[in-house]
Formats: structure tokens, sequence, C-alpha cells
């Protein structure tokens, strides 16, 4: 995991929702992320557990130290006891979407500069990108996921797309990560900014049905500005081929 | 406005108080930007803070008008806010029509949008920025002094607020903090979306109708977002003291 040496950590773990409070560990770099990851599992405490509630990243500087054991007094003489010293758990989400955590660990305390949190943030971001993909089957080409897609990547959604992601969210019947993958494979599938089909379905030029047709309403849809790119949703329907239960 | 103001005097005290253990980060910053409006006298007023990228996004407004709201996300680009992020000072624009090129994409679409004097003030901690206050207004003129100073306190309460009790905080601990408030304003984005559906409102309507429900009940802004987007939460469009009940009931709009 490239992540892992960008930030020059010794391991790393990923947990992905599997549902509102289930997750499960999908990617673990060794023997000591794999324990560490279970350990928090099973006692259900530790920053990982702490990262998902407080949806903040969680930053430990020395899992041996006493702030640490007060703060997981089961799991830090556990993570202490593996050599485990410094801990950075993020949570990958985007508003409610909350797609899992991203864990690295290092042996030494007090490892995380501005810099390599920085990093972390930015592979935190990529692992989003790459879990909604998945999840949609958009982007069968990983190493495109985040860029290629003609959403202009995480940083560049603004507040429209969080609406629409509401919005659609109601239409179908959907919780917003399944609302957000359903508005991106839309945008990738007629080949739209997401920042632009956003646009339209805020602006209720555009709404996703459950049965699977996207639909310009208001006016029939003939007199829609893009009117190239809406087809009255004849075509690909933003849910073709999307099942979302899917693996990741 | 002068110091003398007893309305400062009640804004500061409002503010403190909000500032108690566990508040409403996202509904405290709200109270700021209206206050901010009222005792500087300006038209609008956005909070906007850095991400881990360096990127500026809004935590909060005096007003969910779509169009202020893409002024204000235009700034990631160019803008005063960004100037006065970058170089960690006042920026004060008194008419936005004699600004020639230094902002080609926001001056034009800040007077289409009815703005023409603009300020920006840093939000400040110690030697770094974390983001910068954005004061917009509809007639020509710079704030004086006084206004300056003033709204430069507002915005160093808006920074203790972001960034809560500790007072030696690690740069690391900023940046946790930063993310997590503005992950909150996407969660409010998506539930204005939630509601503008459910109870076919503008996006623009519904946040008054979450921060109604939030407020008659004092329960966080943040929580009541996720519930309404969780679907735990249905609220309706009815006045506030019948506003909003818990999920049993069904959706009546």
């Amino acid at each position: 995991m490239a992540c892992v040496r960008t930030v020059g950590a010794v391991g790393a773990g990923l947990s992905l929702a599997r549902g509102p409070d289930v997750r499960e560990p999908v990617f673990a770099t060794g023997r000591l992320s794999r324990e560490l990851e279970e350990l928090q599992y099973s006692l259900g405490e530790g920053p990982c557990v702490d990262a998902v509630q407080h949806d903040e990243a969680v930053l430990v500087a020395d899992i041996s130290a006493p702030d640490s054991r007060h703060r997981w007094p089961m799991f830090a003489p556990a993570a202490a006891e593996l050599n485990v010293r410094g801990i950075l758990a993020i949570p990958v989400r985007v508003g409610a979407a909350h797609l899992g955590v991203l864990e690295l660990y290092w042996l030494t305390a007090d490892p995380v500069d501005l810099e390599k949190l920085a990093d972390a943030l930015a592979y935190a971001d990529a692992l989003l990108m790459l879990a909604l993909d998945k999840r949609g089957g958009v982007s069968p080409d990983l190493n495109g996921a985040g860029d290629g897609v003609g959403d202009g990547g995480l940083a560049e959604w603004r507040a429209e797309v969080h609406q629409a992601t509401g919005m659609v969210s109601v239409q179908l019947g959907v919780g917003v990560t399944e609302a957000l993958i359903r508005l991106r494979a839309y945008a990738y599938i007629h080949d739209r900014r997401l920042m632009d089909v956003a646009a339209d379905v805020v602006a209720r030029r555009l709404r996703f049905a459950p049965n699977g047709e996207a639909e310009g309403d208001s006016g029939g849809g003939t007199s829609l500005p893009d009117g190239p790119h809406h087809n009255g949703g004849s075509e690909a329907s933003p849910s073709t081929d999307i099942d979302t239960e899917g693996e990741v | 406005m002068s110091v003398g103001d007893p309305r400062i005097r009640d804004a500061f005290i409002e503010l403190a108080d909000t500032l108690v253990a566990d508040y409403d980060l996202i509904d405290f910053l709200h109270v700021l930007t209206l206050r901010t409006v009222e005792l500087l006298d300006v038209t609008a007023c956005g909070l906007l803070v850095a991400d881990h990228r360096g990127v500026l996004n809004l935590v909060a407004a005096s007003s969910e008008q779509m169009r202020l709201l893409e002024l204000f996300q235009l700034q990631n680009a160019e803008g005063p806010c960004l100037d006065s992020f970058n170089t960690q000072s006042p920026v004060q624009c008194p008419d936005l029509s004699k600004v020639g090129d230094r902002w080609p994409h926001f001056a034009p679409r800040a007077i289409e949008t009815g703005y023409i004097a603009v300020q920006a003030l840093p939000m400040r901690l110690r030697e770094s920025t974390i983001g910068a206050v954005n004061l917009f207004n509809d007639t020509v003129g710079v704030l004086d002094p006084e206004a300056i100073a003033l709204g430069q306190a507002l915005a160093d309460i808006a920074t203790i607020g972001i960034l809560q009790e500790r007072a030696i905080r690690r740069q690391e601990e900023i940046v946790a903090q930063l993310q997590g408030a503005l992950n909150s304003r996407v969660l409010i984005e998506q539930a204005k979306g939630v509601l503008a559906e459910r109870l076919d409102v503008s996006v623009d309507h519904s946040f008054g109708l979450l921060r109604d429900y939030s407020r008659d009940g004092n329960h966080k802004l943040r929580d009541v977002a996720a519930d309404v987007v969780g679907g735990r939460l249905h609220l309706t469009a009815r006045p506030p003291r019948e506003r909003g009940h818990k999920a049993t009931d069904p959706d009546n709009p």
C-alpha cells in the first residue's frame, strides 16, 4: 500500500462500512495491523471506533502514554503490548456517507507531522473515491479513480453535489452513499460533470426514479438547457447494471 | 454601530454563553454570522476555513441563498477570502466594479448577485491562519476602523469556537478538527437536499427547518442533519411548535 510508505508507517488497515453500525476489516498490511483491527472490533473501543463516532481523524501520539490508557483502558495496553506507539485513524466519508476507516500504525511515538497527516488525509479521499467507484461499477480501472470520472474529485465538489445527493436519496428511497454512487454513475454514463448533473437535480430539471429511469421533468424535458445530454433518460439509466450491494 | 452599542454587549454575551461544554458548533457559527451582519451593518457574511489541501470551504453563512453560497465557493480559486487567507491580513474592497483584473471570475459574479463592496478578515490562530470571514455589502464603501476591529474580534471568536477548549493545540490536531467541522457542513447540505425533496421546498428554505427543529428541541444542528439524512427523523413544514416528530410517524409534508 503506497500510503504506508509515503507516511512512513509500519502498517495500515482499512475497514469498510457494511451498514450503519457494521464495519468489516477488508484490508491489512500484515499480522500486526490485523491484530490491532481485530482488537478494536472485539473490545469495541479504540481510535478507529472513535474516528467513526466523532466523525473526525484521531491522532494518537503514543498509545502507551497515560492519557491513551485513560481513553481506551482495554485497547491501549493491548496495543502497547504489540509494540505499537503512534496511531492515526481517519474516517473515509463524505457527509453522512460513511464508507469506512483508514488506520495507520507506527512503532515510534509522535510520528505524525502536518505533512504526513495531509498525505494520509489525501489517501483517505482517494480511498473514498475508489470505494464509490467500485460500488458504482463505473471505473474498473482503479488507477483512474478520483480524477478520470469527470467529477473533478472530492476537492471540487460543492454544495450542490451534497444537496443533490440528499435529494436523490429521497427520490430513490436509498441511503446517501447509494445516492452519491448513482449520481456519479449517471454523470459517468452520460459523460457529464458531476457538478452539472447535481445542479440539474437541485434545479429540479432532472430526477431519479426507483425504476431506473432518470427523467428531466418541468416541461417534458424538451426545453432542457443541456439538451444533448438529457435524452429523457431513455438510454442508459442511472441504475443500469449497478448493484451497489456488491463487494467493495 | 459604535462600541457603546448595547447590541455588541448582548452579542458577545450570547456567543460566550453558547461556548459551554459540548456546544453546537454549526449553530454557533451560524449565529455568529447573523450577529456579524447586524453589528457591522453588512448585507451578508460567511465563514470559510481551509481543509487539509489548503482549499477554502464554507462552514457557515448568514443566508443559505444558493447564489450567495456560490460566491463563497468560488473563492477556493480567487477572491478576497483567498487573498486574506494567504496574506493573513484584512482585505478591503469598497467597489468591486473598480478592481480591474484582480478577481476576473469573482468580481462580476458578486456584482451580478447584488454585492458591490466586499471585505475579508483572516481567522488567525497564533502564527497561522485557519480561514477567513467574508463580508458583503450592497452599497459602495469600506468599513470604518472600529467596525473592522469588531469584525476581527468576531473572527477571533469564530476561530476559538472551531478549535475549542485546549489552549495549546498542535497543528495536526487543528487540521483534524477543521476536517470534522467541514464534514458537518457537507452533512447539512445533504440534509437540506433530503428535506427539499421530501417537503418540496427549496434547498435555501430547508436550512431554516433544520435550524428551527434543532433550536426548539435543543438538539445539535449536526445531529438533526444526521437523523434527517439517516431517515430517523422526518420534519414537516408545519409551524415550529408542531414541527418535527420522530420517524414512527409517516412523512407528512
